[in-house]
Order: structure tokens, then sequence, then C-alpha cells
């Protein structure tokens, strides 16, 4: 029984393997500029597991070519610096430490108490108030693709924030919905990560999503392995091989979004990975993967040339030798510094 | 472009260009200057201190906006935020872990644990609330920090101790209704601050001192602080124009003795992972320094590599003071790189350390959830009496009692001069607080307040309501009259190195204290579902029981009748045959038929 299960794995790994991606024309993805919501929902310590989660995503799209202007992560929590972390500033998904998924250059749009459920459906249907920053903002068009992903403790039709409120698969339903009529993407994929997962994404109704999720309803997603120096578990196992699967794709590559549906396999996972495809106008299997993961950058050229001034080179006159500008005022009242301590001695 | 307009346009056309091109002449001379410098002070406790200081001069104002027009060093990012929302001062820190001032004498930029900003608007802006919870959400997403969380509930005007620190005139400086001073002590520090903090330097991190600025290293520390502070400052001697200071700071302590087993040795390469190995071309000074006043006073033979470029002593107060001075750029091209060692030929010996003149503690008092106290000590060990100025800043869910505020001093009851207080108004406005007072010499202040703890709303409660609540940490502003452990730059001056240089004789001190952590009545919140699942059960019992009794039938059973042993067995194995049991109980019913009358006056004797 065991011989044949491994015997079956190879095979599938060896498919998987050998399986060029096709050499046919892909159809054209129309979108213009490409966004990311990276949402990771729990809070404390022991979920350090869904940090790591949305970081390694968060790394491979920025990898591939997403600026984090156009990403928009939330982590509800801070794993990095938090003082039960015995390796400050890192996250690792490995207790090999292979990948410090937390990086050196990691910006966070919302973190810790500003990872709630109005802030999330907000980002997603850009109904914020006219102070927010654009770094927190969701400025997509509709020839945007987004990568939604998510990951935090769920059931079916659920998924807690901070372990205090939750989102429903309605709401997100209707926040895409809502997004779709405002015509802020051309493409959604939605990516989950979170037990009975599949549960989130059987209510959407709005064209153009592609969604996969770690889990059938009725199933839980497990997680990856613990590290013992951490004493936590490290990294959820979907997430773990798609970041596996994803490592290896570059900027040009052609692999496609049926490939990555193939990942983590019930073997793997322990749970089944399930795709919507019914409303995703294209084939998966001619839809390649940098068109979610990656950055379109579209490239004008022009004929005419064009001289920029040296900025770095010294300049004629230096602050000391050149004339002041303008004559010293004569008259004026000298400005002088502030007291700081308004009181007598 | 020309082709389509006439000669005389065209003439007209190139004046404009004229002018405008001489207009850029002025504007493109360097008039602004970049600066780093880093500053080290090895402790008696063991601990080193890096204090990085990147200051970024500009001839250009945020009173005049048309002057922030062609930015060369100064990062436009922040300038944009400095104009827009009218800005005369900005002082913003993002700290992890907690300065000790006993051990650690005074920090070169004060800062509370967790994040602090206090801004001084200039006085043309018309809505200062709005503008204030704009600038708050621009700087969040400047600096990824949660700063959206300093609203009205969080931000106080203090009154005498925040006066801004550059150029004001007195009128402007003694109107508080310019400023505001928020801070929130839960916020973390980590990678994501340190990022956008870098893209601010004209030379990011790819040269000079910000090369040592690795995340890893500088987190893994007992205290780190990042800066922001701008001030307009005097562009000349004669001070008839004003310049705008940038001046971003990062102090790191670390403890080299757990690495060198005992040991207070340390190089850059061990602490930062890397020696220094460029100079920010932009820069025009960098330089390091090393505070020496600890090696002196220690018995070991200290060694510094490399010999120190220049040697330092001079007077500040009366503390006589030494620094060693490296000059990045003579080094690099000496020895390519700069890997800045210390070397002590024995252990590190712990020993009593002399505290500073002032420093304070604060704590929590009192038990249970329903009342509790704030008590704050201050010590002063110097010869003279000082005014002190105390503020304190409590959320609103912690209601003062105003009467309960006492200052004693060996049990003295010692009257402030002054009393600003606000009180708080539930969900809009925290408790305010500043004390004026004396410290008396060699001597210890105790001020001591009580509050009682308010109940939240359901939705109030932060998802880790069982962790706690902060409090603000206290800000205690003096004047000392001498710079024993007092490492700050003078205020006239925009570098560190110009504290060698400074003959003043009165030192401004601003110290914060511990936050503190306080827990208030929390709901269980699983609650609700425990009241579903309890009134479901007693339902059930409750409606289960009566249902039973109005809807069975009673049978008595007559004690007397005997059954055979025969039967007994017979009734055994009758029992498992499902349609014998119906059987039987039809064949009971018949009985029962015969025994109603019997129930009947049993039933009443049951009711009656």
């Amino acid at each position: 029984m065991i011989f044949a299960i491994l015997l079956s794995l190879s095979t599938s790994v060896l498919t998987v393997n050998t399986a060029n991606p096709p050499v046919e024309e892909f159809f054209a993805s129309n979108h213009t500029n490409n966004w990311a919501v990276l949402v990771d929902a729990s809070r404390f310590w022991f979920n350090y597991r869904h940090v790591a989660n949305v970081l390694s995503i968060y790394r491979s799209v920025k990898r591939l070519g997403i600026p984090d202007s156009h990403i928009i992560l939330m982590v509800a929590d801070d794993m990095a610096c938090n003082p039960r972390n015995p390796r400050p500033a890192t996250v690792f998904n490995n207790a090999n430490q292979h990948i410090n998924v937390y990086g050196d250059d990691v910006e966070v749009d919302y973190r810790g108490y500003e990872v709630t459920v109005e802030n999330f459906i907000r980002v997603l249907t850009g109904r914020l108030s006219p102070s927010t920053p654009r770094s927190k903002r969701l400025l997509s068009d509709e020839r945007s693709n987004i990568l939604v992903y998510m990951t935090g403790h769920g059931g079916d039709g659920f998924l807690k924030f901070q372990d205090s409120e939750e989102i429903s698969s309605v709401e997100l339903a209707d926040a895409f919905q809502q997004m779709w009529q405002k015509r802020r993407y051309h493409e959604i994929f939605f990516m989950i990560d979170t037990c009975q997962a599949e549960s989130m994404f059987q209510k959407f109704y709005s064209p153009n999503i592609l969604a996969v999720a770690s889990s059938k309803v009725g199933e839980d997603s497990l997680s990856h392995h613990v590290d013992p120096a951490i004493g936590v578990y490290v990294i959820d196992r979907y997430t773990y091989y798609a970041l596996e699967f994803l490592e290896n794709v570059q900027p040009g590559s052609k692999k496609t979004m049926d490939q990555f549906f193939k990942v983590c396999p019930r073997i793997q996972c322990q749970s089944t990975v399930s795709v919507r495809t019914d409303l995703f106008q294209r084939d998966p299997k001619k839809t390649i993967i940098t068109d979610f993961f990656g950055s379109v950058r579209n490239v004008e050229l022009l004929t005419e040339t064009l001289n920029l001034q040296d900025s770095t080179a010294e300049l004629s006159c230096s602050k000391d030798k050149c004339p002041e500008d303008k004559p010293p005022k004569s008259g004026v009242q000298p400005l002088s510094y502030a007291k700081q301590f308004p009181m007598p001695n | 472009m020309d082709a389509s307009i006439g000669p005389w346009h065209r003439t007209r056309c190139l004046l404009y260009f004229k002018i405008i091109f001489l207009f850029f002449k002025v504007y493109a001379l360097p008039d602004d200057t970049f600066s780093e410098e880093l500053l080290v002070k090895p402790f008696e406790s063991g601990q080193v201190l890096f204090h990085f200081q990147f200051t970024t001069l500009w001839n250009a104002s945020t009173a005049e906006p048309g002057s922030f027009t062609h930015y060369r060093l100064f990062p436009k990012a922040l300038g944009d935020v400095l104009v827009k929302y009218q800005v005369q001062e900005l002082h913003l820190s993002l700290t992890q872990g907690l300065w000790r001032y006993e051990k650690w004498g005074y920090p070169p930029e004060d800062a509370p644990p967790g994040v602090e900003l206090w801004v001084w608007f200039l006085p043309t802006v018309s809505n200062i609330d709005k503008t204030w919870s704009d600038l708050v959400n621009a700087l969040s997403g400047l600096f990824c920090a949660s700063l959206n969380f300093m609203d009205s509930k969080s931000t106080v005007l203090p009154r005498w101790s925040f006066r801004p620190m550059g150029l004001a005139s007195e009128y402007y400086s003694f109107d508080s209704r310019f400023m505001r001073y928020s801070a929130l002590p839960k916020e973390i520090v980590c990678t994501e601050n340190l990022t956008p903090w870098k893209k601010l330097l004209p030379c990011l991190s790819r040269v000079g001192l910000a090369t040592l600025l690795n995340a890893m290293k500088l987190y893994d520390s007992y205290y780190s602080s990042l800066g922001i502070h701008v001030r307009p400052v005097c562009r000349t001697q004669t001070c008839t124009d004003q310049s705008i200071e940038l001046k971003q700071t990062l102090s790191v302590v670390f403890d080299p003795t757990i690495s060198s087993s005992g040991y207070q040795n340390w190089q850059l390469r061990s602490l930062f992972g890397d020696p220094l190995t460029s100079q920010c071309p932009l820069a025009s000074i960098s330089k390091v320094y090393l505070d020496k006043a600890h090696l002196q006073s220690s018995d070991a033979t200290v060694t510094l590599y490399p010999e120190p470029d220049e040697v330092v002593n001079f007077t500040r107060g009366r503390e006589k003071l030494t620094y060693a001075v490296w000059d990045i750029g003579r080094q690099i091209s000496r020895h390519q790189q700069l890997n800045l060692a210390i070397h002590y030929n024995r252990k590190i010996h712990y020993g009593e350390i002399n505290p500073p003149p002032v420093y304070a503690q604060r704590f929590i008092t009192g038990f249970g959830l329903e009342k509790g106290g704030i008590t704050s000590i201050i010590y002063n060990n110097l010869d003279t009496n000082l005014t002190a100025i105390y503020m304190e800043t409590i959320p609103w869910f912690l209601r003062l009692y105003f009467s309960s505020i006492t200052i004693t001093n060996h049990g003295i009851v010692v009257k402030p001069y002054k009393i600003h207080y606000v009180p708080g108004k539930d969900r809009a406005r925290n408790y305010q607080l500043e004390l004026v007072f004396r410290l008396r010499p060699h001597s210890v202040t105790k001020i001591s307040m009580q509050f009682e703890r308010a109940f939240l709303k359901w939705t109030e409660y932060p998802p880790d309501a069982n962790h706690g609540f902060y409090v603000n940490s206290a800000i205690i502003s003096t004047v000392l009259p001498d710079a024993y452990n007092y490492t700050a730059s003078p205020q006239t001056s925009s570098l560190l190195g110009d504290s060698t240089r400074d003959n003043s004789t009165e030192f401004f001190l601003r110290l914060h204290t511990e936050t503190l952590l306080v827990s208030l009545p929390t709901p269980d919140f699983s609650m609700p579902y425990n009241v579903i699942c309890l009134a479901c059960t007693v339902v059930a019992i409750v409606f289960g029981s009566i249902h039973n009794l109005t809807t069975r039938r009673f049978i008595a059973v007559d004690p007397d009748k005997q059954v055979g042993i025969i039967q007994k067995i017979k009734n055994k194995f009758k029992r498992n045959k499902p349609e014998e049991i119906v059987a039987e109980l039809t064949a009971s019913e018949s009985v029962d038929q015969k025994n109603e009358s019997d129930i009947k006056t049993k039933k009443k004797e049951e009711m009656g």
C-alpha cells in the first residue's frame, strides 16, 4: 500500500517536472499594472506561521517585480521584533533558516490593531478617508490584475481577524462585486490558506476571479513543521509548497496558473487544494503565473535624446567663493532660538 | 514650439527663460549640506552606545513654500509633507527598549519607549486639529507606523514642557496652541520603520555610515531608537535668515561583554556585521567620535584601533571631556576600511556606577481592578535647587482624582509653583497634567496620584485586552548647571562635533520615565457564548421536564404483586426484542386502564 502511494507520488512528481510549459502563444492578459493585497489576520506569538505565510508571498511578489508601492501588506502582529523571537528582525519559513522572509527592506502598510475587517474591506473598495496616505491605498483601475492572499484561522464561511472579529464569505464576495462595479480590477487571483478555505470563495459571483484554497469544506489546513529553537510552528503546508514553487519562478517565466494549482497534492498538504475557475474568462493552462505574481512594465521608447546634467559634479562656484546672492539685510531684527525652559531656575 | 509663435513672442519668451534661468542659477548653488557623524560612548556597565546622526541643512524655510522646489539633499518625501501641513518643527522618535539613565547617563536624543511625535505648526495654519490628523496620517504612511492612532484621544497641548527647539519668537514659543504632542507607548519598532527612515538619507544605505545599519544587528540590542528632527536654524552667524535642519538620528546600545566573554572588547565588524568601507560622497563631514570619559576613569589599559586622527580635550560646563576623532574619508583612503575596535587588557569589573544628577522612576501602585495610583520618584543628586516641570498624560479610562495629587520631599509636602491640569473626557480627551515644583538638593521627591479604572464598552477592547493598557511616559524637564553625563549637542548647533565647542553654562534636560502597563477590568469575551449555552441548557432541562410531566402518564406499580423467578428470567430475555417490548407496552396499557381509578386517587394525593 505504502509502496503504491510512493509510486504514485513519484510518477506525479515526474509528470510535473516533465510537463514543459506549452510554447504556444499565450492569450494576451490585457492588464497594465499589478497589485497585491496580502493579509495575515492572526495575532499572537503562536500564530507565527501565519505571519511567515504572508511574508513568504510578499517576498515572492516583490522578487517577481511588484514594487512596495503596489503591495498592501497587512500583518496583525509583530513577530520579527517580538520579545519571544530569539532571532530579532527575522522571520524564517524553515527551521533550517534557509529564507528570511522578513528581509532587510520590508514595508508593512497596516499593522497591529489596524488590521481589521473594516480596514480590509475599505482598502479593497477604496472607501478610505481622504487623508489616508498613498501607501495604504489600493489605487487599482480597470486594467489592474490583483493578487489577494489571506491567511489566518477560519471555518466554514468565515475567516477570523485578530481572534476578535471575522469576515464572512458573503461579505468578501460583495466586496469583490463592489470592486468590479467600481472598475477597480481587471482580474483577481484569490488565494487563501486557512481551515475550510474553500468556503471563502464559494460565494463569489463577480467575473474574472480565479481562486485557490488550501482545503475543502470540512478539512483542516495543517502546518508544515515546528522550529524547536523558536518553539512554534513556522509555516503552513500549502504556503510552504507554494513558496517552494514560486522560488523557482523567474520574472520571465512561462509557468502557468494550472501548474501552480497542482502545487501541494494531498500527500503533501494532507488537505485537498481546491480551485475555482468558472468565473475566470481565460484558460488557467494558458494564463502565466506572472500575470498575478509579477509586474507588467510598459516601456515606451523615445527617439529623442535627452541630455541630463551630472548633479554630483562640482559646481563652478562653491559656497565660500561665491558672492552672497543676497546682501545681508540691514535693520532686520536677528532671529533667535526659543528658550527651552520657560521657568525661572 | 518656437516655430508656432511669432518673433515678438519669441523674444519675450527668451526674456522669460532668462529670468527663469537666473532664478534657477541662484537656487542651483550648493545651498544645502549633509554630514554624517557617529558618536561612540562606552558605559561603565559594559554596554556601548552608538549614536548615528545624519544632518541635512538647507537654505529653505517651510514659511516660504516657494523655497521647497528644487530638492538636492533634503528628502522630497518629507519636504512635501512639511510644506503641505505647514510644519515649523517636527520631532518624531521610534524607540524599542528603555533608556537606563542610572547606568548610561543622558542620551544624545531623549526618547520614550514606543513612538513620540511633537510638532509646532506655523501660525498661518487655520485648523490645527484637522492639519494634525492629516499630518499623522501622512507620517504613518511615510514611516510604516500606526501613527494614525494619534487622534484627539491621545493628543495634548503641553503648556510648558515642549518649547520650539529652533528659531522662534518669544511670542510664538509661549503659545502652545500651535503645538501638538502625542505618544504611542505600545508601538513596536522594527525593520519596517528602519527601511523608510534609511530611504530619506541622500546616500541611502549603500555608502557611508548608513552601511552599518543592518536591521538584524540593530534590533538584537538593548535599546534602539530612530529619530527625525526638523527645525529652523540660523543660516549665518548674524542670523538674519533661517535654514531648515533635518537631523536623522539612530541610537543603539549593545553589550559586547556577552560575546567577548566578560571583556568589553568590540569592533565594528562584530557589532554591525561589516566594517566601514566607504564615505558618503555627498557628505561634507564624515566623522566618528569616541567619548573617552569612562575609558580614562577605569584602571584597565585600553587600546584603540586604528589610532585616532585627532584627540580633542575640551571643557563643557565644569566637566572635562576627551573625544577621539576619526575622519572616515582619511581613514578609508589610508586603510581602505575603518574597522574601529577597542581592546581592554582585563575583564570588566562591575562596580557601583555614579548615577547622573537627575533621574526618575515611575510605577503603578495599589491593588485590585477598581482603583490604583501612579507614583514617580525623582532623584536630585546636585548641591543646588532645581526647578522641574513634570508632565503626565493619562488615558481617559484611568480617571484621575485631582485632589489626590501630592508632591512630597522626605515627608514634607512640596507646594507646586504652577499647575496646568486639563481633565479628561470619556472617549474624547485624555488627562493632562503639568506641575512645576522645586527639587531640593540631595533629595528624593515623590509625586503620587490616584485614579479609578473605567469600564470600557464591549467594542472598545483591543483584541489582546488581557495584555493590559499602556500609559505614556511622564516627562521631566529641568536645567542642569553642569554637563556631567550630558551628551546632547547644544541648541545653537547642528552637529555632534559642536559639543566640543560648547561654552554654555546651562544644559536643558528632558527625560522620559518608564511607560506603565495597567490592567483594566476585562470581561470574559466568551461570555455571550457561555450565556447562550447555559440558557439553552436551562431551557432544555425546564422544557424537557415540563414536557415530560404534561405528556406522560404515570403508572402505579403494585409492589405486592409477586413476580415468579421464571417470569423474571423471561422478562430479561424479552427486553432486548423491540416487537415484544411493544407487545409488553400494550399489555401494560391494558393494565393501566384497569388501575386508572387508583392512579387518579394517587395523583390527587401528590398534588395536594
